[in-house]
């Protein structure tokens, strides 16, 4: 058969195709379950991490996930974390480039911060991206809620110590991912306050002392 | 690039390492070269995916050279470096999920990255699969070595550490331009100031 010729050209075409798609299929076959594993783990972690619960390894994250009471559709959680009651929730909100997604956990009185935890996004690497380390996102623990919400602002140094003033140090050279931040914690501090996923949060609580 | 290609493995190493650099000498693969150099870990993982991929890309292109109809050689070397960065995706978000979600979408792009299909179309087209395996590691390897270096040093001033272990003193402000990719433009603008000067010394035509 001629080998420049249109017939051979496309025979040729599929069969490299069929097999290299094959194969892919295969790996991803084999890959799959881990893959899914990793995702399922990291989303537990993130909400554990948000609760203030500290977990290492796969075996320790599933065993602590199983304390908290969730609601895994409607993404809400809520459980006893050193005497007191915490609820969580996952959020999803507009950052620079894409959606931030994670969970923030709050008392149960809404009096203050418990924790966040960033599960996705697509912020600059190196700039907006520090919303995933730990100096930032410490920050929030314990911070007391006032009023309206709380304010991702400008500090000297960094990170902000106070946990009273409701203020929590952004990020320099990312100042509209620290905005976006802002807005994204207070609306879900606003949601929180609802009274529908407030009654969700206890029925939750409930079934798990029962 | 060189006229006559020697295929002699200590040949072949030497030019893809120095000689003929695909960064500084070809001047391919630049956009990565900025994206992913300002934290060294991530340099680390992805120069070895690139290493690879150009290695079995390279490999394979010359596997079936002989079969291959001409008019849809660019496709099919496409089709195969795609095949190949999907396994190292596949891969890391199994086994390295933390360093598959700092990567992002850089790994994805490993398929846009010139030095791959330019190694398939330059070398792997016309030599042996042996041949053509190792002028793709080295070629990948060469690639590295240059990422690394400036890697070294964004995170070093950017961010005051190496592998993510602190390094400089407490004191140290960080250089907020050397995590920006501009930095990266300077800092290869000088690698390859360095590497033509030191060529040039060396008597070899830069």
């Amino acid at each position: 058969m001629n080998k420049e010729g249109t017939l051979y050209t496309i025979i040729f075409v599929f069969i490299v195709s069929f097999a290299f798609v094959f194969l892919l299929s295969l790996t991803n076959q084999a890959t799959i379950g881990r893959v899914e594993l990793n995702q399922e783990l990291a989303r537990q972690r993130a909400v554990l991490t948000a609760l203030g619960i500290e977990a290492e390894g796969a075996e320790e994250i599933q065993e602590e996930y199983a304390t908290v009471a969730a609601d895994a559709e409607a993404g809400l959680y809520a459980a006893r974390v050193d005497g007191r009651v915490v609820y969580a929730r996952r959020f999803a909100g507009a950052g620079l480039w894409g959606t931030i997604e994670g969970v923030l956990a709050v008392t149960a009185d809404l009096s203050e911060i418990v924790g966040i935890e960033i599960v996705s996004d697509n912020e600059t690497p190196g700039l907006g991206g520090r919303i995933n380390e730990p100096w930032f996102k410490e920050q929030f623990r314990g911070e007391r809620i006032d009023g309206g919400g709380i304010v991702i602002g400008q500090t000297d140094g960094e990170g902000d110590p106070d946990r009273s003033n409701s203020l929590v140090d952004g990020i320099t050279g990312a100042t509209r991912t620290s905005d976006a931040m802002e807005s994204i914690v207070n609306g879900e501090l606003e949601t929180l306050r609802r009274s529908d996923i407030r009654e969700t949060f206890s029925a939750l609580m409930k079934g798990d002392d029962a | 690039m060189s006229d006559a290609v020697d295929t002699r493995p200590g040949a072949i190493l030497r030019n893809n390492l120095w000689n003929n650099n695909p960064i500084f000498m070809q001047i391919l693969g630049i956009c990565s070269a900025l994206a992913v150099t300002n934290l060294l870990t991530n340099t680390a993982i992805m120069t070895i995916g690139v290493t690879l991929v150009t290695g079995f890309s390279s490999l394979t292109v010359s596997l079936i050279k002989k079969l291959m109809p001409r008019k849809v050689r660019m496709i099919v070397q496409t089709l195969i470096i795609a095949f190949y960065v999907i396994i190292v995706d596949l891969v890391l978000k199994a086994f390295l999920p933390e360093v598959s979600r700092n990567l992002g979408p850089y790994v994805g792009l490993i398929i846009t990255n010139c030095i791959i299909m330019g190694r398939a179309e330059a070398f792997a087209q016309s030599n042996g699969p042996i041949a053509s395996f190792w002028d793709g590691i080295t070629s990948g390897l060469g690639y590295m070595g240059v990422l690394m270096v400036i890697a070294v040093f964004r995170e070093l001033l950017g961010f005051g550490t190496l592998f993510g272990y602190q390094i400089m003193p407490a004191s140290f402000v960080p250089w907020t331009i050397m995590v920006m990719p501009p930095s990266a433009f300077f800092l290869l603008g000088l690698i390859i100031w360095a590497g033509k000067t030191a060529m040039s010394k060396g008597g070899q035509p830069a």
